[in-house]
């Protein structure tokens, strides 16, 4: 199956701090891979340098097969990319915003407007996609968010810790669009949480990263069998301690 | 660079500008208000206190020795005054409101039949703009009558007036009206000038660098398929246009008032010799000269704005950059109002005094070409390194995540 996401021996030093240090793995096609690892283990510091935010010190990541070192537009073009960090623009409407981030990634006008209105349906938005972004609350912010990610309808989609913040029921309808976009329309997602029982429900594959270091790489019954536990919540803190 | 991304880019920054409520007030209301209402309340209360000035009688202590003298004649014919004739002393004017103390020589009368020079003492509070204002009408009064007693003596001796006036000194003033204005509005208009671009710069450059910051919405912008420099542009842009738009609105709105205040002297008849004349003489090439240099100087500011207000992680930080670096654009601009300060091969290259001089001579008339021409040159050099420096700052990794950028880490990547 085709790789479309790789990080080949990332590394990166911030000053003497060693954040992430020669961590290698690939995401193949329609799978949904889980980032796993407690704060400050390096799990952003690698999403921010798959998605070109941070240059690495040393590695190289590729997105669909082109390098965000060398390749950077080709690589972005190809890739969704939410944070907790990111927000939307208050004073733009959703409408305006998915108008403007489509402008971006140069997807043509007619293209846009027939994507923007099946992601408006498909998360509910259109009750509120005339009001300004700063009227919205917390899970429609989110929706819209990850409406404005897949509006170029990307091959690669990275999100992290998306249901921060959510509430069940808002938490419930993304972790569902995430299966969906994946297992329906083919597209690769990494995925970044503390929520075990998301990643049990929703991960093909997961990494296991503390202090920069890869701890676990492989498949969620791969790492219960190897820390010889039951529940994942119980794996990761074992394989985490070793 | 992709026009039609920067053009988006653009766009979007305006869209968010305008429909900001503060920055509407600031860019356009404010000065749309500003100047109107406080030269009409300038202008007003000047009026009133001109024509208190005016009217209002000042009581003249004469002593009882000078009323026998042309002195006390002169002085009763002008009715804002009031003669009180008694003896009094220095200590007793100073704690009297309003009075003016002309104490005349005890033997005035033996002193002028003998040619001599009698004194005449004038106590006045000089502090008090009234009491100010008659002392010099009454030392008119008083040196008038000088000169016509001299006058007397000459023709008693069968000497011509001109005896005593070796030179009879003329002067003329060449300047015009027009040439007036432009000296006045040459002398302030620039540093005006550049404290509206700055502000109108300022402010925006805060809000989409900073204030995107702290809204957390920059770092979506970088994972997009746009480069560093087309976004730089996209938002330079709207700085630009922005701070360009700021002056306009701050200078039609200075004009205007000044203007109102024009007519409104006019119309009193508060403004001496004739209606005062409202004309520049700058020539056709004049005024592009000033436009080419305003616009360069606008592209200086915006992106010594954007570079300097994005090292900020939020709103507040980066006003607390705004005094210095308003200070640095002003300084020089204030300096370049000091007395024989003028453009030469040396002052066309310090940024912002060159600006400065430079619009001041040109509005002031008769300026050389070459000169400014330099400073342009100039201008157009600052500008592009400040545009490389705004550019340095956009790359720089912590700006792109939001993190702290220290002036060492500004120049790694």
């Amino acid at each position: 199956m085709q790789t479309l996401i790789e990080a080949r021996k990332l590394t990166k030093d911030f000053d003497k701090f060693r954040a992430v240090n020669d961590l290698s793995f690939e995401v193949k096609k329609g799978e949904i891979f889980g980032l796993l690892g407690p704060n400050g283990a390096g799990k952003t510091t690698t999403l921010r340098m798959l998605s070109g935010l941070l240059t690495p010190t040393s590695g190289e990541a590729f997105i669909a097969g082109h390098s965000m070192q060398h390749d950077q537009l080709a690589a972005r073009s190809a890739m969704g990319f939410l944070t907790g960090d990111m927000d939307l623009y208050r004073r733009l409407t959703p409408v305006e915003v998915l108008a403007y981030f489509a402008k971006l990634y140069g997807v043509p006008k007619a293209q846009w407007q027939a994507k923007g209105k099946q992601l408006i349906e498909a998360f509910g938005i259109s009750e509120f996609k005339d009001k300004h972004c700063e009227k919205l609350s917390t899970g429609q912010k989110q929706r819209v968010s990850i409406a404005r990610t897949l509006i170029h309808d990307p091959q690669v989609v990275i999100l992290d810790e998306p249901t921060t913040g959510l509430d069940i029921m808002a938490s419930e309808f993304i972790l569902q669009f995430i299966r969906r976009m994946a297992k329906e329309e083919g597209k690769t997602v990494i995925f970044s949480t503390h929520h075990l029982d998301e990643v049990e429900r929703l991960c093909d594959r997961i990494a296991i990263i503390h202090k920069g270091e890869l701890q676990h790489y492989g498949t969620i019954a791969e790492a219960k069998s190897r820390s010889g536990k039951e529940k994942l919540a119980e794996a990761f803190f074992q394989l985490v301690d070793a | 660079m992709r026009t039609h991304i920067i053009s988006t880019i653009f766009q979007k920054e305006l869209k968010e500008v305008l429909r900001d409520k503060r920055m509407i007030y600031l860019i356009i209301l404010m000065p749309f208000f500003l100047y109107p209402v406080l030269f009409t309340i300038i202008g007003k209360v000047g009026q009133s206190q001109s024509k208190k000035i005016a009217s209002e009688k000042v009581t003249v202590y004469l002593n009882p020795e000078g009323q026998g003298t042309p002195i006390y004649d002169l002085l009763q014919k002008d009715t804002s005054l009031k003669i009180v004739v008694q003896n009094f002393d220095r200590a007793a004017i100073d704690t009297l409101k309003n009075t003016i103390g002309i104490l005349v020589d005890q033997n005035f009368a033996n002193i002028q039949n003998e040619n001599g020079s009698a004194a005449v003492k004038v106590f006045v509070d000089n502090s008090k703009d009234l009491l100010n204002s008659r002392k010099k009408k009454v030392l008119k009064k008083l040196n008038q009558l000088n000169d016509d007693l001299v006058h007397q003596r000459l023709t008693q001796a069968s000497l011509d007036p001109t005896f005593i006036q070796a030179i009879d000194i003329q002067e003329e003033d060449l300047a015009t009206e027009e040439q007036m204005l432009g000296k006045i509005l040459g002398s302030f208009l620039p540093m005006l000038l550049l404290l509206f671009i700055f502000l109108g710069c300022i402010y925006i450059a805060i809000d989409i660098t900073a204030g995107e910051k702290e809204r957390r919405t920059l770092q979506s912008l970088f994972t997009t398929p746009v480069t560093t420099r087309e976004i730089i542009a996209g938002k330079f842009g709207a700085v630009f246009t922005v701070g360009i738009v700021s002056a306009a609105m701050n200078l039609l709105s200075l004009f205007f008032a000044m203007f109102i205040q024009v007519s409104l002297m006019t119309s009193d008849g508060t403004s001496g010799d004739g209606p005062p004349e409202f004309a520049l003489t700058v020539s056709p090439m004049g005024w592009m000269w000033v436009i080419i240099i305003i616009l360069l100087s606008t592209i200086f500011l915006a992106a010594l704005s954007l570079a300097v207000v994005l090292l900020a992680n939020s709103y507040k930080e980066a006003q607390s950059y705004v005094s210095p670096l308003m200070m640095l654009v002003l300084l020089p601009a204030i300096v370049s109002q000091m007395p024989g300060l003028e453009l030469n091969m040396t002052t066309a290259m310090i940024p912002m005094l060159n600006i400065s001089l430079a619009i001041g001579e040109v509005i002031k008339g008769g300026f050389d070409v070459g000169l400014v021409a330099l400073v342009a040159l100039f201008a157009l050099i600052y500008a592009v390194l400040a545009l490389l420096m705004a550019s340095l700052t956009f790359g720089n990794e912590n700006v792109i995540t939001g993190e702290k950028v220290s002036f060492k880490g500004l120049f790694k990547r």
